[in-house]
C-alpha cells in the first residue's frame, strides 16, 4: 500500500506525494521532482536529505545511527526532536499521511 | 512533445541527474537518454561495496524507480550505443541504424576502468570492476578459499580486498606505490588503513608492479617485475580510470584528458555540454584544471548543465567530497589534499575515530574522517569559505571544529 505524504518545500510550499512501499522517504522525495540532492545515494554521508518530521514521529521511528546523528548535529538549523536523514526512514504504512518538512540546504 | 529534444547520453549519475533536474526546473522538450548498458540505471558505489557481501542481494540500488523515466517523460534507449556526432546538422547516429536531432547534446559518458596492457591480461579471470556486470562477475569468483590478487590499492581495490576477505578469499594487493591510497590521503590514514587490511588476512606487496600473468586458459599465476609470483584465481585490475570522451575527440571538440568544459559545463561547441568524470574543468576550490572522479561532481555538473540549458541561476559550487568505506570503516574525505599540504592530526587514531586536516597556507584546504563523521559538515563548511585555522584549536577533538576558525582580519 503506497503512503500518501504532505511535503512542506523550502519556499514552504505544499506538495502531496505518494511513497511507494519499497522506497526510502528519501527516494520518495527526490523521484517526485523535490530538490534533495541525495548526493551518497542513501548511505547517510552528506546530509542533503535533512528533513523535519513531527516530534512523535520521530520518537516512534527509534534511534538514529551513529552516522545519521554525527551528521545532523553539524547542521545549521538541526533539531533534535524533529531532524532525520529522509534517507535512513523506510516505508511503513503507520507512516501514512506523514507530516515532512524540508530543511535548508547546508 | 516539443521538436526540442536534450538528448544525454549516458545513464550513469551525471546523465540521469541532468534529466531529472530538466524535468524538475520545467523543460518541457523532449528528454532522451541514450545509454550503452541494459540494465536499468543504477547506483555505482554499491557495485565495490554492498553488492559483493557475503548475504547481498544482486540487485544494487536503483537510480530512480523503475516508472520514473516514463513517468517524468523521459526517453530512455537502454543497449544503445552513439556512434557519431555531426555538429553540423546538430544530429547524433545511434548503433540502431537511426539518427536523433539534438536541441542540445549532454555527454555523460563517465570513465573506463583503465586496461591491464602486460602480457595475460586477456586471460578470463582478470577483470576490472566498473559496470554491474562486472560486479555480478566478480562476486561469482569471490568463492572461500579462493586466491584473490588485486592490482593497485586504490579506492575499489581496497573496497574488494575487504568484500574478498569476508567472503573467505585469500587476498593479496599488488600496489606500485609504498602505501595504500597514496594519491588520495596521507600516510598517517594510509597505515591506519593498511593495518585494518592486515588485520583481517590481507596481504600487501608495495613497489610491486605486475610484469605478466600465466595460466592454461584463465589466469593462475601474477609475476611482478621484482621476480615475486603469487597464485591468482581472480585477478582484479584497480589502477585507475580513463575519460570516456572517444566520441567528442572525433566530433573535434576540445579534450585533455577529459572534455573540457566551463563552469556550466558546456564544451567548445554552444550546443553541447558535458558532465560527470569524463570532464576536465578548472576546479572553483583550486584555481586548477582537473577531473573529479566522484558523484558530487557528477551531480553538481549535471545541475549546472540543466540549469544554464534553462537560463537559470546555477547553485554555487560544492566542495567535492569522496567517501569509501573498508571492513566496516569509514574514511570520508572533502576537498582535494595535496602533497605538500601541511597535515594536521586531530583526535586519535587509538581510539578508531579521528580526522586529519589538510591546511594550505594557513587554511583549510581538506579534511578527511576516518571511523566518524562530525567533523565532516564543518569541515566542507571551512573549506568552502576559505578561513584560516587555529592549529592548536583544530587539533583539539575536544573542541567542535567550527571553532577553530580565526576570524578574518579586515
Amino acid at each position: 500500500m503506497n503512503n500518501v505524504i504532505n511535503v512542506i518545500d523550502r519556499e514552504g510550499e505544499k506538495h502531496i506525494l505518494e511513497w511507494e512501499p519499497d522506497q526510502s522517504l528519501m527516494e520518495s522525495l527526490r523521484d517526485n521532482d523535490l530538490p534533495v540532492m541525495a548526493s551518497c545515494g542513501g548511505t547517510a554521508s552528506c546530509a542533503t536529505c535533512h528533513i523535519f518530521l513531527d516530534r512523535d514521529v520521530v520518537v516512534s521511528l527509534g534511534e538514529r545511527s551513529e552516522d545519521e546523528l554525527e551528521l545532523l548535529v553539524e547542521t545549521e538549523c538541526y533539531d533534535e526532536s524533529s531532524s532525520r536523514l529522509s534517507c535512513q526512514v523506510r516505508h511503513d504504512p503507520s507512516l501514512n499521511g506523514l507530516n515532512v518538512v524540508l530543511a535548508p540546504e547546508e | 512533445m516539443s521538436d526540442k529534444s536534450v538528448v544525454i547520453v549516458g545513464a550513469g549519475h551525471a546523465g540521469v541527474q541532468a534529466a531529472g533536474r530538466l524535468r524538475e526546473l520545467g523543460w518541457h522538450g523532449g528528454v532522451i537518454i541514450i545509454d550503452q548498458e541494459s540494465h536499468a540505471p543504477y547506483e555505482r558505489p554499491p557495485l565495490s561495496k554492498d553488492l559483493l557481501k557475503p548475504d547481498a542481494q544482486d540487485d544494487s540500488a536503483l537510480l530512480r524507480k523503475a516508472s520514473y523515466f516514463q513517468d517524468k517523460d523521459i526517453t530512455l534507449k537502454p543497449a544503445t550505443s552513439v556512434l557519431q556526432i555531426d555538429r553540423q546538422k546538430r544530429m547524433v547516429a545511434l548503433s540502431d541504424g537511426s539518427g536523433l536531432p539534438y536541441h542540445r547534446l549532454v555527454l555523460a559518458t563517465g570513465s573506463s576502468a583503465r586496461k591491464l596492457t602486460i602480457p595475460g591480461s586477456e586471460l578470463a579471470g582478470v577483470q576490472v570492476l566498473k559496470t554491474k556486470t562486472d560486479a555480478l562477475t566478480l562476486k561469482s569468483g569471490l568463492i572461500a578459499g579462493s586466491k584473490v590478487v588485486i592490482l593497485g590499492a586504490g579506492y575499489i581495490g581496497l573496497e574488494v580486498a575487504a568484500a574478498a576477505a569476508a567472503r573467505g578469499c585469500n587476498v593479496t594487493v599488488l600496489e606500485f606505490q609504498d602505501r595504500v591510497m597514496n594519491r588520495v590521503t596521507s600516510s598517517v590514514v594510509s597505515h591506519y588503513f593498511q593495518k585494518l587490511h592486515e588485520s583481517h588476512g590481507i596481504r600487501f606487496a608495495f613497489g610491486s608492479a605486475a610484469s605478466h600473468i600465466e595460466g592454461d586458459g584463465r589466469a593462475e599465476r601474477v609475476f611482478t617485475t621484482d621476480g615475486a609470483m603469487f597464485e591468482a584465481d581472480v585477478v582484479l585490475v584497480g589502477i585507475g580510470v580513463v575519460p570516456h570522451q572517444g566520441l567528442a575527440e572525433n566530433a573535434g571538440l576540445e579534450c585533455n584528458d577529459g572534455i573540457l568544459v566551463d563552469e556550466n559545463g558546456l564544451t567548445s561547441d554552444p550546443y553541447v555540454y558535458a558532465a560527470g568524470d569524463v570532464t576536465r574543468s578548472i576546479c572553483p576550490f583550486e584555481g586548477t584544471s582537473r577531473r573529479l572522479e566522484c558523484i558530487q561532481n557528477a551531480l553538481s555538473q549535471a545541475d549546472q548543465v540543466a540549469s544554464h540549458i534553462l537560463g537559470l541561476e546555477p547553485k554555487k559550487p560544492e566542495v567535492p567530497w569522496f567517501w569509501t568505506i573498508q571492513h566496516g570503516l569509514r574514511l570520508q574525505t572533502a576537498g582535494i589534499q595535496q602533497p605538500e599540504d601541511e597535515v594536521l592530526l586531530r583526535g586519535n587514531p587509538a581510539d578508531g575515530r579521528f580526522s586529519v586536516l589538510y591546511l594550505r597556507s594557513g587554511r583549510l584546504a581538506a579534511i578527511d574522517t576516518v571511523g566518524g563523521l562530525a567533523d565532516f559538515l564543518p569541515g566542507k563548511k571551512l573549506i568552502a569559505a576559505g578561513v584560516e585555522l587555529d592549529r592548536t584549536l583544530a587539533a583539539d577533538p575536544g573542541a567542535g571544529l567550527a571553532q577553530s576558525a580565526r576570524p578574518v582580519a579586515a
